[in-house]
């Protein structure tokens, strides 16, 4: 297991829906700060390298020092952008209006880890295997998308995964 | 490493700006320094005014026409670099003076000071010393060589000025440097960077250095002519420097000369993009970067490494190719630069290399990546423990703000001023736009940015900037703050507050979160009510017309997705509902808050709120707009940890929408426990000129009015002007419920006094009757104390007044008449009913008379009277006359009623029966306690109950004598009472319009006590006793009968054409007696006179009917005085079996003469059997059997008979 690891599903407002600092490495507050300014630095690298690949895995976009950034782009992204098909549901918001939205699958969504270890083909499989817990988070009716990942059971099995692929 | 390098910098003559003698100001420092360096560039060819070449020029391809000098300016100077032999550009070429006379007036100690500088620039090859300012004597005084004087004079003359002096400058420095060339070539130097260790001087080094030292001059010489602007013989000699550097393997040599090629190149192409170029320049400087790294390696072991040459080469390189196409290429760069960081010892340097590579991360567009070495160099700058250092930290930091979403207000309003608005124009949020307000939203990224802002600033011992920066962690992240941490914010805020100056502003807010709750407006300002001017009537529809908000007539688009519109009135204080919320875990107290207008016609008044921990609060904000116009209201200013800001609403009903789209945090209402999220929109406000103002007074208060049931009380409403416009016109209607209490409002009264001026004021009268008090009413006041009967006015039960009024018309001078709004005023009329007098019950008495005579006392006289419908008296009773017949009690009918009295003061109570429009009053029998006393006025104690009696006898309503019962027996068919009853329900409406009437004539007056006086409603009771026996009450007999006195000739009519209202309603088997009520002759009868009399029959049917009429006499013992024993009377003429055959509707007279003997009291009364009776007057007579003898009898007629002996 890498020694430092941290893993942070973006969403397309580029929010961060959920962070986890999967590293075996002892927890320190400043160090986890320090991940996740690496990781929103590397969001510029890894927004214009989206469009020059068609690769949903882009491994090593961005590094710092000794920290690597590996990106996982859902496929979301692409058919968002230029919203070819959209879902069209209805939704119930806040104040009870039913409104109509295009609603992308999973759209935008950017996994992005920064980890240490150079263990490509593990990353890899972590990143899919998180892809389809996240796909089956966004199927929860309750879930709004675009809103933060507040489930423990995802927290659980993504910190599983981790210690399985990192 | 230097900051800024490009692939051109090689190009510029270095020169140090220093500032010498007296301290100069900042201002004037920085513009006297901007005045030097905005000459930055010095073409060649302005220079041969100043240029004397003293030998043959070696720049011999020097462009002259199209070269220029590249004067790079330091201001303050700079530290001598070791590397300054390696590349000439990083000496210090020329040395600058700024000198502000006015606060040096020494010149000499000036120009000592300047050489003194100068003197640390060994490298300086031209110094000019620039004063400015100087004063009349010192220009007078001996021009000195040492000391350039700048006259004062304005901007344009001394940009001038400089410009020579700066391309006299420019003009030496290109003679030493052709001096310095030409010197270098024929002598040749001795050229030696750190690398080059001076320890070891080995044989075999110093023959190493002696080849080197060819090239190195090759490529020092190649620099001058860079600087000297002719790329074309740098060019030429960087060539040969490269061959020599190569062969000598002089790496670090050959990749500075390959550097300097890259330069001339570019310097040479300046302006032109070309492909190949760039792929020249991209070629050679990897290059050189292989080569930089070369000799790191190579040098590794050495103290002082050249790795920062590699690393500027690579940001070199970066710059020359940054572009967004190219973005790939120099982040990869700029990455690779970015991990040489760690091999840099000097920290500085680290800063410098962060710094430069955030820049060209930024000028590349990306900015997140800008921030986060922008957000490094902060870091270096902290880890120095200065309070420069610490500013400078809090500068970059702030840089990053954009890139992280947490920037101040001040600067993001400069950048998007409206550009962000999320509201679109039908003023509902779209849902896009508002998840675009939070994007990219790192809280715990934006936390720490903001965190080290606070400590930077406050190192930095910036007050203001720090408050800003707490105030924007707290608002924002509270929810994310432990209650320790947000007291230390809270703190910390104070202490910077302290060291402002009191009435600080700041543009960040703070708390409270403020959010725009409602408009609770005054009646008087929401009535304002729109002048029609071609509707007379203007107030009429306008105001709503029932107890609903919301009726579907009202004018479409008055209400819903269209803003609302709210008319404020010049110099009337208006107020706004806001709701404050403190989410964090400390008191707060705003010092103040108040209604932020930016349109400058309004005077907000602030009120200072406390807060507890985790509450919100709703405050009312008040405020007199000034001018007529529109007002926006933004937000409020609030004054809280001691420095000003503007809350504006926008911004947090924004916050709000994405809270609940679950982008936020935390709702901050929410948690302090408020209602759910709504959204306020903010209503456009105009002002309107001044109207007039009513205000309403009630006369003795406005609490409620307190009337018992059915009370009576005129209510006297002052209205006062408290406008500054008169009054022209007004309106008072009545609105609400119970309108009916109001009889009457004296409107004469108050327009007799419009126009009512400003100041002015009428007083009106309103009469009120208290309306009665429903069982529901009653049974409330019984679970309250039963000795207090006030009770508390219930909501929405009271009539109001509706005053409509409005000012003159504006400017009719120029031909259209603006009419200015109307208001509406509302006056409840608080009434509060409290129970008064109660009536038990109302009845119609059972007169305990002998209800029916035998046949022998029947015959010679009609004893007889009227008893009640339902009383079953005992037919075998005689005798028994309680009442004198003809004392007049004769058919005479008592309405009981019987009243308590559950109040706490004295009742008088007074029967009036409105008769014929006239008032009659009727005799009262009351018994108090069984004290039976007539008097008009019956008065009844507290918790006391007393029996009023009401006479009946007076109401035959002779209008409906005849047709009622025409129309009656014209409408019935079948016989017997079920006819009857039938006939009754046909005519029930009818019916019931009369006992309307009938019972509309009864009034019950009281007075009170306590000064008061109404009217008891007793309708329903008199209704509910009368029910069952109205039919006698009201019917008129078949026949009626009256006497009249025939004397000498002329009849004197006595008016006896009264209804014996009744037919009796039980039945005999041989009479039915109708009774009638007693008449009595006016004029006393002499006796031993004869009297001519004649009874008058009237038939009251429609058919023609035979009877057998007989006519009685009785004394006052009762006695027959027809008989024919008896002695007391003598007549003439027919008085029984009288055969008579009256037409309908017709009247039979019926004459005849007596002659009494003895003075006294006596009665008439005639009494007829009808023949072959038809079926109606069965069914009127309620006759059970089809063969009884039908009987009508009059009513007696009394006759007093005085003696004249």
């Amino acid at each position: 297991m890498a020694s430092t690891a941290c893993f942070v599903i973006v969403s397309k407002n580029d929010i961060p829906i959920y962070e986890a600092e999967v590293g075996s490495a002892p927890k320190k507050e400043d160090l986890a700060y320090q991940h996740q300014f690496i990781l929103h630095a590397a969001l510029d690298v890894v927004q214009d390298l989206a469009w020059t690949t068609n690769a949903m895995f882009l491994k090593s976009v961005d590094r710092f020092n000794d920290l690597v950034v590996s990106v996982y782009v859902t496929a979301g992204h692409i058919l968002s952008k230029s919203s070819f098909s959209p879902l069209l549901q209805p939704r119930v918001d806040s104040h009870g209006s039913i409104s109509f939205c295009y609603q992308c699958c999973n759209a935008n969504t950017i996994f992005m880890l920064l980890h240490d270890s150079r263990s490509e083909d593990g990353i890899k499989s972590f990143f899919q295997e998180v892809h389809e817990l996240y796909i089956k988070i966004f199927l929860n009716p309750l879930y709004l998308p675009g809103s933060r990942i507040t489930s423990s059971h995802f927290d659980t099995k993504v910190r599983a995964l981790a210690r399985k692929y990192l | 490493m230097e900051p800024g390098l490009s692939i051109e910098s090689g190009s510029a003559i270095r020169v140090a700006v220093l500032p010498v003698g007296g301290p100069i100001p900042p201002p004037r420092l920085r513009e006297y320094a901007a005045l030097v360096a905005r000459h930055a560039r010095v073409d060649l060819a302005s220079l041969r005014t100043y240029y004397a070449e003293h030998q043959k020029s070696p720049f011999a391809h020097q462009p002259w026409d199209t070269g220029c000098l590249r004067l790079k300016f330091v201001l303050g100077g700079c530290v001598p670099s070791p590397w300054e032999d390696f590349q000439s550009s990083r000496k210090v070429l020329a040395v600058i003076g700024i000198c502000h006379l006015p606060s040096s007036s020494d010149l000499d100690r000036v120009a000592a000071e300047f050489v003194d500088a100068a003197r640390s620039y060994p490298s300086a090859l031209a110094n000019r010393c620039f004063a400015f300012c100087p004063t009349d004597a010192q220009l007078a005084g001996k021009k000195r060589d040492d000391i350039i004087m700048l006259p004062p004079s304005d901007q344009q003359s001394l940009e001038l000025h400089m410009l020579t002096m700066i391309q006299d400058l420019a003009a030496s420095l290109l003679m030493e440097f052709e001096k310095w060339v030409l010197r270098a070539e024929s002598t040749g130097t001795i050229l030696k960077t750190p690398l080059d260790s001076q320890s070891s001087l080995g044989s075999e080094e110093v023959i190493k250095a002696k080849k080197r030292r060819l090239g190195r001059a090759q490529k020092i010489i190649g620099d001058y002519c860079l600087l000297a602007g002719s790329p074309v013989d740098a060019n030429a000699h960087y060539t040969t420097a490269i061959e020599l550097a190569r062969l000598t393997g002089d790496v670090f040599w050959h990749a500075g000369a390959l550097e300097g090629s890259v330069c001339a190149l570019v310097v040479d192409r300046m302006g032109q993009s070309d492909p190949v170029l760039e792929d020249e320049v991209k070629y050679r400087y990897y290059t050189i970067i292989q080569l930089y790294r070369r000799a790191t390696l190579q040098d590794n072991a050495q103290r002082v490494s050249p790795v920062s040459f590699e690393l500027e080469a690579a940001l070199k390189l970066a710059r020359y190719l940054c572009r967004r196409e190219l973005a790939k290429e120099v982040s990869d760069l700029l990455m690779g630069a970015a991990d040489g960081a760690k091999a840099l010892i000097d920290a500085s340097d680290r800063l410098i290399l962060y710094i430069e590579i955030a820049r060209l991360f930024g000028t590349l567009g990306y900015k997140r990546k800008a921030a986060f070495f922008s957000r490094q160099v902060a870091q270096l700058y902290l880890q120095q423990d200065n309070a420069y250092a610490a500013m400078s930290a809090m500068q970059v930091l702030t840089m990053t703000t954009n890139a992280y979403h947490v920037q101040s207000r001040k600067t993001s309003k400069m950048n998007h001023d409206s550009s962000k608005e999320p509201r679109t124009d039908s003023g509902k949020v779209h849902p896009q736009s508002i998840v675009s307000l939070f994007e990219s939203q790192w809280s715990t990224l934006q936390m720490v940015v903001l965190r080290e802002i606070l400590m930077s600033s406050i190192r930095a011992a910036d007050p203001l900037s720090s408050w800003s920066a707490a105030a924007r962690l707290l608002r924002s992240f509270y929810p994310l703050i432990t209650p320790a941490g947000q007291s230390g914010l809270a703190s910390s805020l104070a202490n910077s507050a302290d060291k402002l100056p009191t009435g600080t502003r700041c543009a960040d807010p703070c708390l409270p979160f403020i959010r725009l709750h409602s408009f609770p407006l005054h009646p008087s300002q929401r009535d304002i009510v729109k002048r029609n001017p071609q509707k007379k009537e203007w107030w009429t529809g306008a105001g709503p017309s029932g107890p609903f908000i919301y009726t579907p007539f009202s004018k479409a688009g008055a209400s819903g997705t269209s803003k609302q519109e709210v008319s404020w009135i010049v110099g009337e204080p208006v107020q706004v509902m806001v709701e404050l919320a403190n989410p964090c875990s400390f008191d707060l107290v705003v010092e103040s808050i108040y209604l932020s207008v930016h349109s400058g016609n309004f005077d907000a008044f602030p009120v200072s709120v406390r807060l507890p921990p985790n509450t919100s609060k709703l405050v009312l904000l008040s405020g007199i707009p000034t001018q007529v116009g529109q007002i926006s209201i933004p937000g409020c200013i609030v004054h809280c940890f001691g420095v000003i800001t503007e809350h504006l609403f926008k911004e947090v009903d924004c916050l709000l929408l994405g809270a609940a789209q679950g982008l936020v945090l935390s709702d901050p209402f929410r948690c302090c426990g408020s209602s759910k999220f709504k959204c306020v929109n903010f209503p456009s406000i105009s002002v309107v000129p001044p109207l007039p103002l009513l205000v309403a007074n009630v006369v003795g208060g406005d609490g409620s009015i307190l009337l018992y049931e059915g009370e009576i009380r005129d209510v006297l409403i002052t209205l006062t002007n408290a406008g500054t416009v008169p009054v022209e016109e007004a309106n008072i209607a009545l609105s609400g419920k119970n309108q009916d209490s109001v009889i009457s409002i004296a409107h004469s009264t108050w327009k007799s006094a419009l126009p009512i001026k400003p100041g002015g004021e009428v007083t009106f009268t309103v009469t009120l009757r208290a309306w009665h008090l429903s069982s529901a009413d009653l049974e409330a006041d019984g679970n309250r104390s039963p000795a207090n009967a006030r009770r508390i006015a219930r909501e929405g039960i009271n009539p109001f007044l509706d005053i409509h009024y409005a000012g003159p018309a504006a400017n009719p001078e120029n031909g259209d008449v603006s009419l200015p709004p109307g208001r509406r005023l509302v006056v409840p009329l608080n009434i509060c009913v409290v129970q008064g007098m109660r009536l038990v019950r109302a009845r119609l008495l059972s007169m305990e008379i002998p209800a029916r005579f035998t046949e022998a006392h029947l015959r010679p006289a009609s004893g007889k009277d009227g008893i009640s419908a339902g009383n079953d008296t005992e037919p075998t009773d005689t005798n028994e006359l309680k009442i004198d017949p003809y004392k007049g009690s004769w058919g005479l009918r008592l309405l009981e009623l019987e009243l308590f009295n559950p109040t706490d003061v004295v009742f008088d109570v007074d029967v009036a029966v409105n008769l014929d429009d006239m008032d009659v009053d009727q005799k009262v029998i009351s018994e108090v306690n069984a004290a039976a006393a007539a008097c008009h006025k019956t008065r009844i104690d507290r918790d006391y109950s007393a029996r009023v009696l009401i006479p009946l006898e007076n109401f035959k309503l002779p209008v409906l004598d005849a047709s009622f019962f025409v129309k009656e027996s014209g409408s019935d068919g079948p016989l017997g009472s079920r006819a009857a009853a039938i006939a009754e329900r046909n005519a029930k409406a009818e019916l019931n319009a009369s006992i309307n009437n009938l019972i509309s004539k009864i009034k019950v007056k009281w007075y009170s006590g306590r000064n008061s006086s109404g009217e008891l409603n007793i309708k329903d009771a008199i209704q509910a006793a009368l029910q069952a026996s109205i039919m006698d009450i009201l019917l008129p007999d078949p026949l009626t009968f009256s006497f009249k006195l025939a004397q000498n000739g002329a009849v004197t009519n006595v008016d006896s054409s009264k209804d014996a209202g009744n037919l009796s309603s039980y039945s005999n088997d041989e009479n039915i007696a109708p009774t009638g009520n007693v008449l009595r002759c006016k004029d006393p009868i002499s006796a031993h006179e004869m009297t001519h009399m004649e009874v008058q029959i009237r038939n009251n049917t429609k058919e023609i009917i035979r009877m057998n009429l007989s006519i009685s006499c009785k004394d006052v013992a009762g006695q027959n005085c027809f008989d024919e024993n008896s002695a007391t009377v003598l007549w003439a003429g027919v008085l029984s079996e009288i055969h008579l055959e009256v037409p309908p509707l017709q009247e039979v007279v019926h004459p005849f003469s007596v002659y009494f003997l003895v003075p006294g009291d006596y009665s008439l009364q005639a009494s007829s059997v009808i023949i072959d009776a038809t079926d109606v007057l069965r069914a009127r007579a309620k006759a059970e059997s089809p063969d009884e003898p039908i009987l009508c009898r009059g009513s007696p007629f009394h006759i007093r008979v005085v003696g004249t002996a």
